[in-house]
């Protein structure tokens, strides 16, 4: 309540970066407390095929981090007839930090500067023809969306799932229509 | 030159198509050779201007090359008279615009009976048959709207139906989602990879990534010539998750 | 004044911009000025040349022709001389021996009337002679109109019933309408000629010339008491003919020529607001576009309305002020009355109000065809004016299911010609108005040819030769409607060309040939022409018995009748061959790639 809670970055798990996964338990644990399991099945209901990725243990081991942190607390709960299960539920750090991340506004950084940057390095070293470079990684963005496609159209109409990939898609285009004007630039350059 | 295998549907060998003269010469197509085999789904990508449509153009003989022969099952194209060449659009072409071009004043079912109509055909046989190309292409409740009360993009998949009417060889796309909207494009790409399912043999002209991603083969156009042909095949080096972001 | 210079900017810079559409209804406007024109001044013609013939021939006011029983006693002139005194009668010349007689020369053989006269002048009814001299024993006097039209002068040689004659002289008179508009012609020869010209089948007959006090009373004359008296003197048959009588068969010629022309007129003003319609509806894509570019700059419907109407209009004032002036140079050649007249030709006289009529008329038409094109224009939204110029055609759902049973031709035709039916229609009737009149005038020349051969040479008031100039002209007017209505057809087949690119183009994508096309844009065109001929073919026979004639009598051959239908099909069809293989041979793409 009006204080300004300055929390701490939590490191990814080293060669693993999950951290939005962090953000989306929490969330999710915002309106009720839940089991592990529930929320994989929640998780694999909003990433559709692409929610491969998480696994269970991915869940547990972004749990024990943020009851490390303090942002979650488990609570154990006793059921008849079967072992007991550990409910999760948000502090109320854990519940501010909820609310910043849904306010933040900044947008997952684009990435052009790294292959902008290796065009130009290419050409200025003469290692490789940029036009060569710029065919190759159009050919691998076309095949990917080409599978992004296939994936949004085999989802039913309505999935939510269905958005993502979508998502996937457009920015794919997008990225094609940027390598078709770089393509254009370093073809002229190049005569 | 090259040897024409049976299953070849198209082939082109040096196509050239020129407009004007002296220092208004154009060249809209420059020595262009294309084979299209049975079942394949070709993409002719470029940026507007490269002569991506004067080249479907020639390919379905709507005008004469310059210089080069166009074979379409096995009948050289560019040296018929037109009648001819308009009974081999009729049994062997199927053309879809960017602009649709339905006939306003006739509903998507007379529209679409339009092409059996002018083959010969009976007017019971080609609207039985107008009926079942429209349920295909999932219209079939939208039978007697107007094009003027049809979505682009159902106007579209009516024009697709057209195009199918007479079960032809090869199917000349020209830019069919240039006027459409981000949905309407979906609607049609669900309809060119079933197509593409059954059988059908497409050219597509396009410069919209998501049409050309469904084909088997990219072929770009610059400044009326093939500058780079793609097979798209196999899957990606990267799984898809980690282009959504989720990266493992 | 700021609006006023708009107004007119904008209106010449459409003209220049579709000169021919402009230039087409200016020619349509003074085709059709031209006739009203002519019609208006022939009403006009001066009646000065009878009176002057009459004055300078001391003509009769009443002409009485007789044959005298067989086996009388005695000659006429004693029973009609106490008549010189009788009430009314101011003098009387003859009676004159009349002999019937075939006039033959080389290439000659027409019946006349010969006429005995002395050298002495008479009174009443003294031919003027015009060259040579009077009579004289084998010397013959020919009245000028026959001379005219049979080509003889002084000096010639002629036969009268086998005998040699001279011709003497040439003369004009009154006492029967000039040749050919009195049948047979008259000449002149001594009493002795004539006498001997008689046979006994075709006895001698007479004629008496009676000047009355009052000519104006001739016609009452015959309710009087001298006319009993004149009746009772007169034996055998007699004809008689008052002197107004003469004078209007003299001008008949003119009248005739007046009503033909009149109908003509009104027929040519119907198929010229046709024409003028078709012309300002054709191309009202452009039209509407531009209508929307105005309405998008701020001008009101009003003004928009008022510029279509101005533009219109200036052409239409135009072309009567061309058609007034053409007209005028015309009017001398048509109301001529002939040779047979003293005088020159009289000046053609153009009243003001015949030119306010002319005028009048011109702006009428251009008017009544603009209206309707102009006022939706103007209600047209800006928006769809700018987008969507064209119309879209109306759907027909019953005419698109009959088409889709025909073969491919009759397919694309049907559904063509149906995009404009407003368009459609007026061709149609342009092309009725043109049968109309050519069935008419085969069913005049029909008459003409029947009376030519069944013409006897009695009776004075036929007319074969009136018949053959009355029919030319009515010919000369169908050859002008049928111009008219081919321009129409043309121009008609031209804008559903244009106006037909895209479907047409579509067709030949889908796999229509170019053969199957063309044939399909002829097919839009022929089926008007046939409601056409089967409307043009009664209504003309309809126009004849309106006109005057007697169809019963008149009409054609049902073969000759029914071949218009044939004929009118053919001739749209090779008016029309020439757009529609151009029309069906334009570039797919071109047509396709510009939407």
């Amino acid at each position: 309540m009006g204080q300004v809670v300055q929390l701490e970055k939590i490191e990814p798990l080293q060669g693993y970066k999950l951290r939005i996964v962090q953000e989306v338990v929490l969330a999710l644990l915002a309106k009720q407390a839940s089991h592990g399991y529930q929320l994989q099945a929640r998780l694999a209901l909003a990433l559709g095929p692409l929610g491969g990725a998480l696994n269970a243990g991915h869940i547990y081991v972004t749990l024990g981090r943020l009851e490390k942190a303090d942002l979650v607390r488990a609570r154990r709960v006793d059921q008849a007839g079967r072992p007991d299960r550990k409910v999760y539920e948000l502090t109320a750090a854990g519940r501010e930090r909820v609310h910043e991340w849904l306010s933040d506004t900044s947008w997952p950084k684009p990435a052009p500067a790294e292959f902008h940057l290796k065009l130009v390095a290419a050409a200025a070293a003469g290692l490789a023809d940029p036009v060569r470079l710029i065919d190759k990684q159009r050919g691998e963005l076309l095949v990917g969306l080409r599978e992004a496609q296939r994936a949004a159209l085999a989802e039913p109409a309505g999935s939510v799932a269905g958005l993502l990939l979508e998502g996937v898609v457009l920015r794919l285009q997008a990225d094609l229509r940027w390598l078709e004007e770089c393509a254009r630039y370093w073809n002229a350059a190049k005569g | 030159m090259t040897v024409e295998s049976e299953t070849s549907v198209l082939s082109a060998q040096g196509l050239c198509k020129e407009y004007g003269k002296g220092a208004a010469l154009v060249r809209a197509v420059q020595a262009v050779t294309l084979e299209v085999e049975r079942g394949e789904l070709v993409a002719v990508v470029g940026p507007s201007g490269c002569g991506k449509s004067t080249l479907l153009h020639l390919l379905g003989g709507l005008e004469r090359p310059t210089a080069g022969s166009v074979r379409l099952g096995g009948s050289a194209l560019e040296r018929m008279p037109e009648a001819q060449q308009a009974r081999i659009r009729r049994r062997d072409l199927g053309f879809v615009f960017q602009a649709f071009h339905l006939v306003d004043e006739l509903t998507a079912l007379e529209n679409v009976e339009l092409p059996a109509l002018l083959a010969g055909a009976s007017p019971r046989g080609a609207r039985a048959r107008a009926s079942e190309l429209l349920a295909q292409v999932g219209l079939a409740d939208r039978a007697s709207h107007l094009p003027s009360a049809l979505s682009g993009g159902q106007q579209q998949r009516v024009a697709i139906a057209r195009a199918l009417a007479n079960e032809p060889l090869l199917v000349l796309a020209d830019e069919p989602t240039g006027n459409l909207d981000s949905s309407a494009t979906t609607e049609l790409l669900r309809l060119f990879e079933q197509l593409h399912a059954r059988g059908q043999t497409v050219v597509v002209v396009t410069h919209d990534e998501r049409i050309a991603a469904t084909a088997d083969r990219l072929i770009s156009m610059r400044d009326g010539a093939f500058v780079d042909e793609t097979k798209l095949a196999g899957g990606t080096a990267r799984p898809l998750s980690a282009m959504a972001g989720l990266e493992a | 004044m700021g609006r006023l210079l708009l107004i007119y900017r904008l209106v010449v810079g459409d003209i220049k911009r579709r000169p021919v559409q402009s230039a087409l209804l200016a020619v349509v406007i003074v085709i059709t000025a031209t006739t009203l024109t002519l019609g208006l001044g022939l009403r006009n013609v001066a009646q000065k040349p009878f009176a002057h013939t009459r004055a300078a021939t001391r003509g009769p006011d009443i002409v009485i022709q007789g044959q005298p029983n067989r086996g009388a006693r005695g000659t006429p002139a004693r029973a009609f001389r106490p008549l010189a005194h009788a009430t009314g009668v101011a003098a009387i010349g003859g009676p004159f021996p009349l002999a019937f007689a075939r006039l033959t020369a080389p290439g000659i053989d027409v019946p006349v009337n010969a006429e005995g006269r002395t050298s002495t002048p008479t009174a009443v009814n003294q031919p003027l002679v015009t060259a040579g001299r009077w009579v004289r024993p084998g010397g013959v006097v020919i009245e000028q109109g026959l001379a005219g039209a049979l080509g003889l002068h002084v000096g010639d040689r002629i036969r009268l019933r086998g005998r040699a004659f001279r011709v003497v002289g040439i003369a004009l008179q009154t006492e029967q309408a000039f040749y050919p508009a009195c049948t047979p012609g008259l000449v002149w020869v001594t009493p002795g000629d004539a006498g001997r010209l008689a046979t006994p089948s075709d006895p001698l007959g007479y004629e008496v010339d009676v000047k009355l006090r009052h000519p104006s009373a001739a016609r009452a004359f015959w309710s009087t008491a001298a006319a009993n008296a004149f009746s009772k003197a007169a034996s055998g048959s007699t004809i008689s003919q008052s002197w107004e009588a003469i004078k209007s068969e003299d001008y008949r010629v003119v009248t005739i020529d007046q009503k033909a022309l009149l109908i003509g007129s009104w027929l040519l003003a119907l198929l010229a607001i046709a024409s003028v319609a078709i012309v300002v509806g054709g191309r009202m894509t452009e039209q509407t576009r531009r209508v929307g570019l105005l309405k998008a700059v701020g001008a009101t419907p009003r003004l928009v309305a008022v510029v279509l109407l101005a533009q219109n209009l200036l052409l239409a004032l135009a072309g009567a002020a061309a058609g007034l002036l053409v007209g005028w140079l015309l009017v001398p050649s048509f109301s001529d009355p002939g040779r047979g007249l003293l005088g020159t030709p009289p000046s053609p006289t153009l009243t003001l109000v015949s030119m306010v009529e002319v005028i009048c008329a011109a702006m009428v038409m251009a008017v009544a065809a603009t209206l309707i094109p102009a006022a939706r224009a103007a209600r047209t939204s800006t928006i769809r004016a700018l987008n969507d110029p064209a119309r879209p055609p109306k759907r027909r759902p019953r005419l698109i299911a009959i088409s889709s049973r025909l073969p491919v031709p009759l397919l694309l035709g049907l559904r063509l010609g149906s995009h404009r039916p407003r368009r459609t229609v007026l061709t149609t009737a342009s092309l009725a108005i043109a049968v109309t009149m050519i069935v008419a005038a085969v069913t005049l020349q029909h008459e003409v040819d029947l009376k030519e051969q069944t013409s006897s040479q009695s009776g004075l008031f036929i007319s074969s030769s009136i018949g053959g100039r009355v029919t030319h002209l009515v010919w000369t007017l169908g050859a002008v409607l049928v111009v008219l209505a081919g321009v129409n057809a043309i121009f008609t087949m031209w804008t559903t060309v244009i106006d037909g690119e895209r479907p047409t183009a579509l067709a030949r994508v889908l796999g229509a040939t170019p053969r199957q096309v063309s044939a399909g844009l002829t097919a839009a065109q022929l089926l008007p022409g046939l409601v056409a001929a089967c409307i043009g073919i009664p209504a003309g026979l309809g126009l004849y018995e309106l006109a005057g004639g007697h169809v019963a009598t008149a009409k054609p051959p049902i073969m000759l009748l029914l071949a218009m239908v044939p004929c009118t099909l053919i001739a749209v069809a090779v008016l029309t061959y020439f757009p529609a293989r151009a029309g069906a041979r334009r570039s797919v793409a071109d047509v396709l790639r510009s939407e």
